[in-house]
């Protein structure tokens, strides 16, 4: 039987963390750890709902440079958000796949990172993005690239006693374009069979986000700036490049089936997310 | 409901329930969705997956639809819920009208969380397209599946309302 | 349940005379409705039973095991646990039920043969000590070679799911087949040396669950009595009461089944499954036992059986089935129910509405340890389409025919045999105006945008083949009636029906006409809610129990007013007089007088079955369905996207379109699961690797097609009211067949296998090279 606490304190829940070590659980939206619970996969000791914690990172901050997001602001938010919109699209677009509408009206984007899903919709944009995890402890804080955050499916730099208090995201460069695409099972609101992110920068440089195709979400580049208007080279390229991902069958999908559409779904990206890049120079 | 928790197991929670202050006493564990059942004792929220994807336990917390089956008790202290029941509180709305008049209605287990999460969207989105209807609406299962008949009975709604989409 | 009359809404678009036939044929709001979407209805879980016991299962994570010890210690030992039953607490054998096989347990008797069956069952005060002392059961256990699939089951020397000794006097009874089905006719022989072409393949349907929104559940309250309150959302509460009877060794009588509404039914809350056990707990507790299910065990009590089909099609040069070859085995799972039945009424229409000189269909109910498949949506006739459907488009592709034409010329006339030999059946409906309206509205022959397809198809279904509903109707004296009528209102919108039969025959107000049913003490018998039979049986109960209270009405009136009752006469809503004619109500009113007091008619409709048939008995109509889908497929992805879904059927008489509408939606949806998505998928353990609504994929309002579009012929030729028929199934007999054509013209690949999820649909582009368009 776990028991509940709602510290108003950044270091109240600090505390509450440290002292309970493994057996606890930060909680902000629960979209997973509820399932978690009702299945007995996670029996946490202590809850700390962090929903009451006066002096965590605002919601969303915008700077010159990028963004700033607490742990707090969900994917309803987040996918709402006028500048997230116009800097981060591939977000928005993995944003607005998590689950449904009510889901999204409850799911934070730091929460969902923390669970560690090689699945995770976002993980793959914010990869592309650059994203940097700021973790906080009892000792301190530390900050990391999100790149080497995830560990494993369901492991994560975060370790008992801390807590995620943000993740940035850098101002994407002048001229570069995102996007994201996915595969489910049904059009309606499924988990990725296979997912990609792609930022495309004004010379050609891609970066790609691949999501549930290896133990945890991968982060990767194409060597060099890529001619766009050559999709047989494009395609070449990434078929060399996307032998980093480890696909595994399971219940939603073989092996094989994500290997091929990985490379169908990079290739839509790219070139999705280099259309977005023409259409704003010519927009401003 | 209390022989397996040792009095100090139970929190007090006190939310407003459609309008009115409600104090229950339950298990940390205990969902949103298990309290206005069983404690509040407002059984119009269903519970089917529990698990967050059928959307039959929809219901509004501070104006915002959220799966009452991942919601905590203990963590809506002070909170602003709304279910079916709140909704339908002066008789039948012009959106409950409209899922009747569109046939949308068939054995009804879902419809609740259909017509909560339909409110929702209108309230959001007061024109919404068909597209936008069937989005907002894609958390609802209906294995009666009257699907078609619901996004009608959301149109017209919306017709009602002053905010069709052309 | 007893039902409050309901406030009716009118629809907007009223006609402006409603006309002599009133209410019926109108889009009449549902009954009920209201409560529906205020969430008033009360379903089982809603319905309050203060200081009833909670029940937990316990399972074991395998198919198949002997059960070699249940260790309940420390599960009594959690405050608040009152009991856990197990096997060894029954004083000899584990009592066994079923309806056509006695071999379901009450409880896993020292062997678990699928996943989920439950081993013990705990209850206590509160729901969260039941389900932690469920957890603290101990089960040791042996895992068996379980038979996980029809290659198993069948497979010389098989692990054998039923002991031998359940089976006495069953030849087969040291396999794994349950029963089997032989249907010929005509001389294959003779057949094949005319025929041109011949196309063969084996088409699977996977296995599927039905997914109630509503899980199900049971409450047993005791009686002082002696006997049993049984609170169930069941579609036979009838034989559900005759079940708890015969084990507990009750007399009728004294079992009393409430059944609420079911919150989605499609089969699966047809026949007992987990409510003996319940009734064995009440009896020993005596105390209120109640079980909400959860999704996950809803999943483990009910599916459709999966079919693995042969088929080999003869076609002459002009596109005419010369013959018809099938062996079609169906999983059925660990226990009987009611799948043998599927088996052999399902495979009787494997060749199809087709006019075929010689057929041969074998078919097998072979046990497998699954979760015991049931009744759904169907009854076997989505599995069989599936494969006639397929090969009708095989043989058309061959013969450079197109699907609708080589349908055009096969299809059977009204009147001529589909099923010949000794148990002939001939199509009751003009089927070629369906075909033919189906292919108008999808634009058959229109120009194909690129990857695209068009597909069309046509299913059958044979409604019930015996039956029996009866039906009270009272006229009070100010003229409101209540109906009692035992068909379980599901969400096909029964009751409304009954509410404007009553409404036109006795001129009563629709707003005045409550109906009551669910309560097998207060509601005369029906036999059951399925096979779309109610409109037809129960519809023409109450028709019946309304002619006879028009009767009664005349004969009271006659007799209170002094005019001879020769000079009067009756028809539906009105009493003729020699003065005139005056509303029925007002008849009544008269007739009544100052003691006033009430009418009570009654009606039965029944059909007897025929020995020697082997579905029991000719079926009371056919359900009939033409599907056409048009699809574009991603053919990088294998995505589908449904750009337009045509369905129509022969209805004979609508009697309320709205509802028509509905159903035929629902089933059309349904119909597209089971093609497109869902399959239940087993580990090498047996278990349900997709158990639960997360990796188990049912449409959502994004799955459905861009355009569904439904139809309906109305002939009135039907043997219900007003020359109606069932309607509820037909929506879903070929949607894949329709599918699966649309699918194999946009990619140039049949695929035998269903659901066509976006991996299969890829990789059989793949196999056949044809991935890149070029
Ligand atoms: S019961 Fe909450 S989403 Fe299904
Ligand atoms: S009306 Fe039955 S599940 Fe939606």
């Amino acid at each position: 039987m776990p028991k509940y606490y709602r510290p108003t304190s950044r270091a109240d829940a600090l505390t509450a963390l440290a002292g309970a070590g493994t057996g606890a659980r930060p909680f902000v939206g629960g979209t997973d750890l509820l399932v978690g619970l009702r299945h007995h996969t996670v029996e946490p000791e202590l809850i700390v709902d962090l929903k009451g914690v006066a002096d965590l990172p605002e919601p969303i901050v915008v700077t010159d440079d990028g963004v700033q997001i607490g742990p707090t602001l969900t994917m309803g938010e987040l996918a709402a958000h006028p500048l997230v919109q116009r800097w981060y699209p591939a977000l928005v677009e993995a944003a607005l796949t998590v689950g449904s509408v009510a889901i999204r009206n409850r799911a934070s984007l730091v929460g969902n990172s923390c669970n560690g899903s090689p699945a995770a919709d976002t993980a793959p944009p914010l990869l592309v993005h650059d994203a940097r995890v700021t973790i906080a402890s009892q000792d301190g804080e530390r900050t990391a690239p999100l790149v080497e955050f995830f560990l494993a499916p369901r492991r994560t730099l975060c370790g008992p006693g801390e807590l995620v208090i943000r993740i940035d995201l850098p101002r994407p460069a002048e001229g570069s374009g995102s996007a994201f695409r996915r595969l489910t099972r049904r059009r309606g609101v499924d988990l990725a069979t296979v997912s990609v992110a792609a930022v495309v920068d004004s010379d050609g440089r891609v970066v790609l986000g691949l999501g549930a195709v290896g133990p945890r979400p991968i982060r990767t580049e194409l060597p060099g700036p890529v001619d766009l208007t050559d999709e047989p080279a494009l395609i070449r390229l990434l078929d060399e490049q996307l032998e980093v991902a480890t696909p595994i069958s399971d219940v939603r999908a073989s092996r094989e089936y994500r290997v091929a559409t990985l490379r169908v779904l990079a290739k839509r990206a790219v070139l999705a997310a280099a259309d977005r890049r023409t259409s704003r120079e010519m927009a401003s | 409901m209390t022989s397996t928790h040792a009095d100090d197991d139970l929190q007090t929670v006190t939310l407003t329930v459609n309008g009115s202050e409600r104090t229950v006493a339950v298990p940390p564990h205990r969902t949103l969705l298990d309290g206005l059942r069983d404690e509040v004792g407002l059984p119009g929220t269903k519970s089917c997956c529990a698990e967050g994807e059928c959307g039959a336990c929809t219901v509004l917390l501070d104006g915002r639809a959220v799966n009452a089956c991942l919601v905590l008790c203990v963590e809506v202290e002070g909170r602003d819920v709304t279910t079916v029941e709140g909704l339908s509180r002066n008789g039948l709305t012009d959106l409950q009208e409209e899922f009747l008049n569109a046939g949308a209605v068939q054995c009804g287990f879902c419809i609740p969380g259909q017509v909560v999460s339909a409110e929702y969207l209108l309230r959001t989105n007061p024109s919404p397209s068909e597209e936008q209807i069937r989005e907002g609406m894609s958390g609802n299962l209906c294995r009666c599946a009257g699907y078609q008949r619901i996004v009608r009975a959301v149109q017209a709604t919306a017709v009602r309302r002053g905010g069709g989409h052309d | 349940m007893t039902e409050a009359p309901e406030r009716t809404i009118e629809p907007l678009d009223l006609p402006a005379d409603p006309g002599p036939s009133g209410q019926v044929g109108r889009p009449v709001l549902r009954y009920g409705g209201g409560d529906r979407t205020s969430g008033a209805q009360k379903f089982l879980a809603d319905l309050s039973f203060p200081g009833a016991l909670q029940v937990a299962l316990v399972t074991i994570p395998v198919g198949c095991a002997d059960v070699l010890g249940v260790d309940t210690t420390a599960a009594r030992a959690i405050p608040g646990v009152v009991d856990v039953l197990t096997a060894a607490d029954f004083p000899s054998r584990v009592p066994r039920f079923g309806v056509s096989h006695q071999d379901r347990p009450v409880l896993a008797e020292g062997r678990v043969n699928y996943h989920g069956e439950p081993v013990a069952a705990v209850v206590a005060e509160t729901l969260d000590a039941a389900q932690a002392a469920a957890r603290a059961v101990r089960v040791e256990y042996r895992e068996l070679p379980g038979v996980y699939s029809l290659d198993a089951a069948l497979a010389p020397g098989a692990h054998l799911v039923q002991d031998p000794s359940i089976r006495p006097g069953d030849p087969a009874a040291a396999t794994n087949v349950l029963e089997d089905a032989l249907y010929t006719w005509g001389d294959l022989a003779d057949e094949e040396a005319r025929t041109s072409v011949v196309v063969a393949d084996v088409y699977t349907f996977p296995m599927v669950t039905h997914f109630p929104i509503e899980p199900g559940g049971t409450v047993v309250v005791p009686t002082d009595q002696g006997g049993l309150d049984i609170y169930s959302p069941v579609q036979h509460p009838y034989l559900l009461q005759r079940t708890i009877a015969s084990v507990a060794g009750l007399p009728l009588n004294r079992v009393r089944v409430f059944a609420p509404d079911p919150g989605g039914g499609f089969g699966g809350k047809q026949n007992p499954k987990i409510e003996p056990l319940l009734a064995f707990l009440a009896l020993r507790t005596r105390r209120t036992c109640r079980l909400v299910l959860s999704l996950e065990e809803t999943f483990q009590s009910m599916r459709r059986a999966g079919c693995r089909i042969t088929a080999r099609t003869g076609f002459t040069q002009d596109g005419e089935i010369t013959f018809h070859q099938v062996d079609a085995d169906f999983q059925i799972g660990a226990y009987a129910d009611v799948a043998p039945r599927v088996m052999a009424k399902g495979s009787y229409v494997a060749a199809g509405p087709y006019r075929v000189p010689a057929v041969r269909i074998a078919a097998r109910a072979v046990l497998t340890n699954t979760t015991p498949s049931t009744a759904f949506r169907g009854f076997g006739s989505p599995q069989v389409a599936w494969a006639t459907e397929s090969q009708l488009d095989a043989g058309a592709r061959l013969l450079g025919l197109d699907g609708l034409e080589v349908r055009r010329r096969n299809l059977v006339a009204k009147g001529e045999a589909f099923v010949r030999g000794e148990s002939e059946a001939t199509a009751d409906g003009e089927w070629w105006q369906s075909l033919e309206k189906a292919a108008e509205l999808i634009g058959w022959g229109e120009p194909l945008g690129p990857n695209r397809g068009r597909g069309i198809a046509v299913g059958i279904k044979p409604g019930a083949t015996s039956g029996l509903s009866q039906s009270l109707v009272r006229l009070l004296c100010d003229g409101s009636a209540i109906v009692y009528a035992g068909t379980s209102d599901m969400g096909q919108g029964a009751r409304t029906l009954w509410q404007q039969i009553v409404a036109d025959e006795l001129g009563t107000p629709l707003d005045e006409v409550s109906v009551v049913s669910g309560d097998t003490g207060t509601v005369p018998f029906d036999l059951q809610t399925s096979a779309s039979r109610s409109t037809v049986f129960m519809g023409s109960a109450v028709l019946e129990a309304c002619r006879d209270v028009r009767q009664r009405v005349l004969a009271l009136y006659a007799e209170s007013t002094g005019v001879p009752a020769d000079q009067l006469s009756e028809r539906p809503g009105a009493l003729v007089t020699p003065d005139g004619e005056l509303s029925l109500p007002e008849a009544a009113r008269q007739a009544l007088g100052s003691l006033r007091g009430e009418f009570i008619g009654q009606g039965t409709r029944r059909l007897r079955g025929k020995g020697n048939h082997p579905l029991g008995g000719d079926a009371a109509f056919y359900e009939f369905n033409a599907t056409a889908i048009e699809v574009e497929v991603d053919r990088e992805t294998g995505e589908l996207l449904l750009t337009k879904h045509v369905t129509v059927s022969d209805v004979g008489t609508e009697l309320n379109p709205l509802q028509v509408v509905s159903q035929d939606e629902g089933a059309a949806i349904m119909g597209l699961g089971h093609s497109q998505m869902e399959q239940l998928l087993l580990d090498e353990h047996g278990r349900i690797r997709n158990l639960g609504a997360l990796d188990y994929r049912i449409p959502t309002f994004k799955d459905v097609p861009l355009e569904l579009i439904t139809g309906a012929i109305e002939n009135h030729d039907g043997p219900g009211p007003y020359g109606s028929k069932g309607i509820s199934e037909g929506a879903l007999l070929c949607t894949a067949g329709a599918l699966g054509a649309a699918v194999a013209q946009a990619t140039g690949v049949a695929i035998p296998d269903l659901p066509l999820t976006p991996e299969r649909v890829w990789a059989a582009m793949e196999a056949a090279g044809t991935d890149r368009p070029d």
